[in-house]
C-alpha cells in the first residue's frame, strides 16, 4: 500500500510553473531517493507532500488522507525534515525534545518514554544537556531526525538530510534511515549525494524543471535506461589512438577520455559487442583492459537530466 | 540513556501546560535579554526612586513625593510591561521564521491559536514577574500619601489591558512576513508605537494622579471600563490577525476574524445602550458605531476581496444541518459572503442602536437622525468598498491580483476626500476646499446630525446604497449557493456511510 501517494501535483509561482503535474508513490519500508538538479522542484514537491505548500492542482494522500482536505489530520502521520535545520536560541537538546513532544500532544510518563526512545535510537543521550547551538552539524541533523520521530510518524520526508555531513556522520545517518525504512515507515528521501542514495535506496524519482523524468525501483530504473553499454579501454597505444579507432568502429558513442584510458557507449547487442572486443583486440592497439562498467544512478542521472535550472 | 537526564516532570497540572508557554519561560530564564532588561529595570527604578526620596528629604516627605515616587516607578514599570515585553514577543514571533522553526510549530498539533495565546501568555509571565517585583514600590508610594488607592488599580488594570494588546499586536506584526526586510521596517514601526503607547500612558497617569476626583465621576469610570475593554477587544483582533498569519492557506482563516467583526458591532452597541439607558447620552449610539467602522473598514476590505470559492478544507466543515450552514453563511470565507456578513453588520447595527434608544427615548426626530447617521455610514462603506470590491471580483482572481484590489480601495478614499477639494480650488468653491463635500463622509454624518435628512440627500444615499448592493448581489447568491450545496454534500455523505453499531 502507497503510504505516500503524490497524485497529479503542480504549483506555480508566479509564471514559473515549480513542480507540472508530478505523480508518484512511496510504500511502507520502501525508501525513494527523490533526485534533480537544484531549481528542479524537490523541495517544493516535498513542502506539499508536508502540508506546508498548497498544489494548485492535483493531492497528495498521507497514509490515505487528502493533505488537502484534511491538512490537520495528514500532518500527524508525516515527519518532515527541512533541508534548512530549525533550532531555538538559549535551548538544550533535553528541552526541546519535551517542547515538541509537548507539542506533539505526548504527556507524562508516556512523552518521557518516547523522548528516552528517540534518544536512544539516535544515539544523543550523553549530550542532552548541551545547548543546541554548540552541536556540530552531524549532531543537529540526528537531533532533527529525533524531533522528527517522536509522533512516529508513518511516512517521513527527508529534504537533504546528508548536506554537510563528514563522511562518518554520513553513514551513520544512513543506518539510521535503514533502520527506520525496516520499521514500516515510507521515506522519501533527497540528496545530491547520489552514491549514498543508491546505497540505501529501493526506487527513485527523478526530477527536472518541475517535470517527471523517470521514477521506480532502481535496478528497473537502471535497466530501463540502460539501452547502451558502458565500456571502458585502456591500451599500450594510448587513449588517443583508441578514441580514433573507436571513432571509426559502428554503434560507439560519446568517446571520452578517462585517466590513461577512454569511456564509450555501446548501442549493439551482445554480438555486436563480442566482434568489437575481437576487433579491438586485433587492430594493434594492444588492449590491457576492457572492462563493462556497471550503470548507477549518476549516471542515470545524468542522462536523464540536462542539469538545467529553472 | 538515563531516564532521569530528561527534564520532563510528569505533573498532570504540567501537561495540561501550554508548550509555548513552557519553552518560552525556559527560554527567557536562559537567555540573556530577559535576565539583563529585568536587572537594568530594577536597578534603574530603584536608583531613581531613591534619588527622589533623598531629593525630598526624610522630614518631608509629602503628599507630592508620593506623586513623584509613584510617576517615576510606573515610568519604569511600564517600560517594561509596555516596551520590553511586547518587544520580546515580537522579537519570539520573529524568531520562528528566522530560526527556521516556524515550519516545525505548523506541522506539530499545536493549533495556530496555542502559538498565538502561548506567546501571550510567556509575555504575561514575564510581565507579572515585573509587576510582582515593582509591588512593595507601589506600595511604597502609596503609604507616602498623594496617591489614591483607586488611581493605582485604574492605572494598573489599564497598563496590563495595553501590555496585552501590545503583545498580540507584536505577535501579529511579526507574523505577517516570512522576509526579514519587511519584518525589519514592522520592527521599527512597532517599536514608535511603543514608544507612543509609553508616552499616552504615563501622561494619562500623570492626569489621574493630579485629579483623582474624575474617577469619582461614574461617566468617567464607564469611560475607563470602555477604554479596557477596547483595548482588549484590540488585542482579540490582533490575535485573530496573527492566528490567521500562522493558519494553513486551505485552512479557514476568515471566521474567526468575522466573529470579532461582529462581536465588535455587538459590543458597539452594547455600550451604546449603556451610555444612553445611564446617563441618557444617546448620541454615543451613533458615536460608538461610527468609532467601530473604521477597523471594520479594515476588515470589510479583506473580507470581500477574498477569493469566492470555499478551499476544500472548509467545505468538509460546513454545517450538514440546513439552518445552521445559514446562519454561519456571512462567517464562513469568500467574497460574496463578505457582502453578507457586511449587511449583516449593518442590519445589527441599526437593530441594536434601535433597542439602546429604546432605553431611554430621546424623540422621534433625534431617534431618526441617529438611525440615519448610522444608515449613512453604512452606505458610504458599501459604495467605498464594497462595490469596487465587486467590480475586480469579476476579472482579479490571482492573489497577486486581490492585493492590489485591496491597495486601489485603499487609495480610492484619500482620493474622494482630496478631489472636490482640488477641483474646488480651480471652481473657486470654499466649502470643497474646506473637505465640505458629499463624498464626505464625516460631513455628511455632520449635516445630517445638524441640519436632519432632505429628500436629494436621502435618495443619494439610498441609490449608492442600492447600486452597491446589486452589485455584490450575484456573489452573494453565489456564496450561498455554494454553502447550501456543501452542506448537502456532508448530509448525503453521512446518509451514504453505514451506520456504525
Amino acid at each position: 500500500m502507497k503510504l505516500l501517494d503524490v497524485r497529479g501535483v503542480t504549483k506555480t509561482f508566479g509564471k514559473l510553473k515549480a513542480v507540472d503535474s508530478i505523480e508518484f508513490g512511496v510504500e511502507a519500508g520502501q525508501i525513494c531517493g527523490f533526485i534533480g538538479p537544484n531549481g528542479a522542484g524537490k523541495t517544493t514537491t516535498m513542502r506539499m507532500c508536508a502540508t506546508l505548500e498548497m498544489p494548485d492542482t492535483g493531492d497528495v494522500y498521507v497514509d490515505g488522507i487528502s493533505v488537502l482536505e484534511e491538512p490537520r489530520l495528514a500532518r500527524r502521520r508525516i515527519g518532515f525534515m527541512p533541508d534548512s535545520y530549525g533550532a531555538y536560541a538559549n535551548t538544550t537538546i533535553s528541552d526541546y525534545l519535551d517542547f515538541f513532544a509537548r507539542a506533539y500532544g505526548l504527556t507524562g510518563a508516556k512523552r518521557r518514554g518516547v523522548i528516552e526512545r528517540v534518544v536512544e535510537f539516535t544515539s544523543l543521550g550523553d549530550l542532552l544537556d548541551k545547548e543546541i547551538g554548540s552541536l556540530s552539524k552531524g549532531m543537529k541533523q540526528r537531533l532533527c531526525l529525533a524531533k522528527t520521530l517522536l509522533h512516529d510518524p508513518a511516512v517521513m520526508i527527508l529534504d537533504e538530510p546528508a548536506a554537510g555531513l563528514d563522511p562518518r556522520a554520513r553513514v551513520e545517518l544512513r543506518e539510521l534511515v535503514k533502520a527506520l525504512a525496516q520499521m514500516g515507515k515510507a521515506i522519501l528521501i533527497s540528496s545530491h549525494i547520489l552514491t549514498e542514495l543508491s546505497e540505501m535506496c529501493s526506487s527513485v524519482v527523478v526530477i527536472e524543471r518541475g517535470q517527471l523524468k523517470g521514477g521506480g525501483a532502481v535496478a528497473d530504473v537502471v535497466r530501463s535506461f540502460n539501452s547502451t553499454t558502458q565500456l571502458f579501454l585502456r591500451a599500450l597505444a594510448g587513449p588517443e589512438a583508441c578514441e580514433r579507432r573507436l571513432l571509426e568502429s559502428p554503434n560507439v558513442a560519446k568517446v571520452r577520455r578517462e585517466r590513461d584510458g577512454v569511456a564509450f557507449e555501446f548501442a549493439g547487442g551482445l554480438d555486436s559487442q563480442a566482434e568489437l572486443f575481437a576487433e579491438l583486440a586485433q587492430s594493434g592497439l594492444r588492449p590491457i583492459e576492457l572492462a563493462v562498467r556497471d550503470s548507477n544512478l549518476e549516471d542515470i542521472f545524468l542522462s536523464l537530466t540536462e542539469g538545467k535550472l529553472q | 540513556m538515563n531516564a532521569a537526564a530528561v527534564k520532563s516532570p510528569g505533573l498532570s497540572v504540567d501537561d495540561r501546560l501550554n508548550p509555548i508557554l513552557v519553552k518560552e519561560v525556559r527560554q527567557a530564564l536562559r537567555g540573556r535579554y530577559f535576565r539583563a532588561l529585568f536587572w537594568l529595570t530594577l536597578g534603574v527604578a530603584t536608583l531613581v526612586g531613591l534619588s527622589v526620596t533623598a531629593q525630598f528629604g526624610a522630614h518631608s516627605l509629602s503628599e507630592s513625593a508620593g506623586e513623584a515616587f509613584f510617576m517615576v516607578m510606573f515610568a519604569c514599570l511600564s517600560a517594561a510591561v509596555q516596551g520590553f515585553t511586547p518587544f520580546s514577543a515580537f522579537l519570539s514571533t520573529s524568531a520562528e521564521w528566522d530560526e527556521n522553526t516556524h515550519d516545525l510549530l505548523v506541522l506539530s498539533n499545536l493549533r495556530p491559536r496555542q502559538i498565538v495565546y502561548g506567546k501571550l501568555l510567556s509575555a504575561l509571565v514575564q510581565a507579572l514577574l515585573y509587576y510582582s517585583t515593582f509591588g512593595p514600590f507601589l506600595v511604597f508610594a502609596f503609604l507616602l500619601n498623594g496617591v489614591d488607592l483607586r488611581v493605582i488599580v485604574v492605572i494598573l488594570a489599564g497598563s496590563m489591558a495595553v501590555c496585552t494588546s501590545l503583545t498580540l499586536l507584536g505577535v501579529a506584526a511579526a507574523s505577517l512576513s516570512p522576509a526579514k526586510a519587511p519584518r525589519i521596517l514592522l520592527m521599527a514601526l512597532f517599536g514608535v508605537v511603543l514608544m507612543i503607547a509609553w508616552g499616552m500612558s504615563l501622561s494619562v497617569a500623570g492626569v489621574l494622579i493630579d485629579s483623582p476626583q474624575v474617577l469619582r465621576d461614574p461617566m468617567a469610570l464607564t469611560g475607563v471600563g470602555a477604554f479596557i475593554c477596547s483595548a482588549l477587544v484590540a488585542g482579540a483582533f490582533f490575535a485573530a490577525l496573527a492566528v490567521a498569519r500562522l493558519s494553513h492557506e486551505e485552512e479557514n482563516r476568515s471566521s474567526g476574524m468575522r466573529a470579532l467583526s461582529a462581536a465588535l458591532v455587538l459590543l458597539a452597541a452594547g455600550w451604546g445602550a449603556w451610555f444612553n439607558g445611564r446617563f441618557g447620552e444617546h448620541q454615543a449610539i451613533f458615536a460608538l458605531q461610527l468609532g467601530v467602522v473604521a477597523p471594520l473598514a479594515l476588515m470589510w476590505l479583506f473580507f470581500l476581496t477574498e477569493p469566492e470559492r470555499l478551499g476544500r478544507h472548509v467545505e468538509q466543515h460546513v454545517s450538514r444541518n440546513p439552518l445552521l450552514a445559514f446562519l454561519t453563511l456571512p462567517f464562513l470565507p469568500g467574497g460574496g459572503r463578505g457582502a453578507l456578513l457586511m449587511a449583516f453588520h449593518m442590519c445589527a447595527a441599526l437593530l441594536g442602536a434601535k433597542l439602546a434608544l429604546a432605553l431611554d427615548p430621546p424623540g422621534p426626530l433625534q431617534a431618526n437622525r441617529t438611525l440615519v447617521v448610522i444608515l449613512a455610514f453604512y452606505a458610504y462603506a458599501w459604495v467605498y468598498i464594497a462595490a469596487p470590491a465587486a467590480f475586480a471580483s469579476w476579472f482579479v482572481e490571482s492573489a497577486r491580483g486581490r492585493i492590489v484590489v485591496r491597495m486601489a480601495i485603499l487609495a480610492l478614499l484619500p482620493l474622494v476626500l482630496l478631489g472636490p477639494p482640488l477641483a474646488g480650488l480651480l471652481f473657486s468653491i470654499p466649502s470643497w476646499i474646506d473637505f465640505l463635500h458629499p463624498f464626505n463622509p464625516v460631513w455628511a454624518a455632520r449635516e445630517l446630525i445638524d441640519r436632519g435628512t432632505n429628500p436629494l440627500g436621502m435618495a443619494l444615499l439610498w441609490l449608492g446604497l442600492g447600486v452597491a448592493v446589486l452589485m455584490n448581489a450575484p456573489r452573494m447568491a453565489h456564496g450561498m449557493r455554494e454553502v447550501f450545496v456543501a452542506s448537502r454534500r456532508r448530509r448525503e455523505r453521512s446518509a451514504a456511510q453505514p451506520p456504525q453499531s
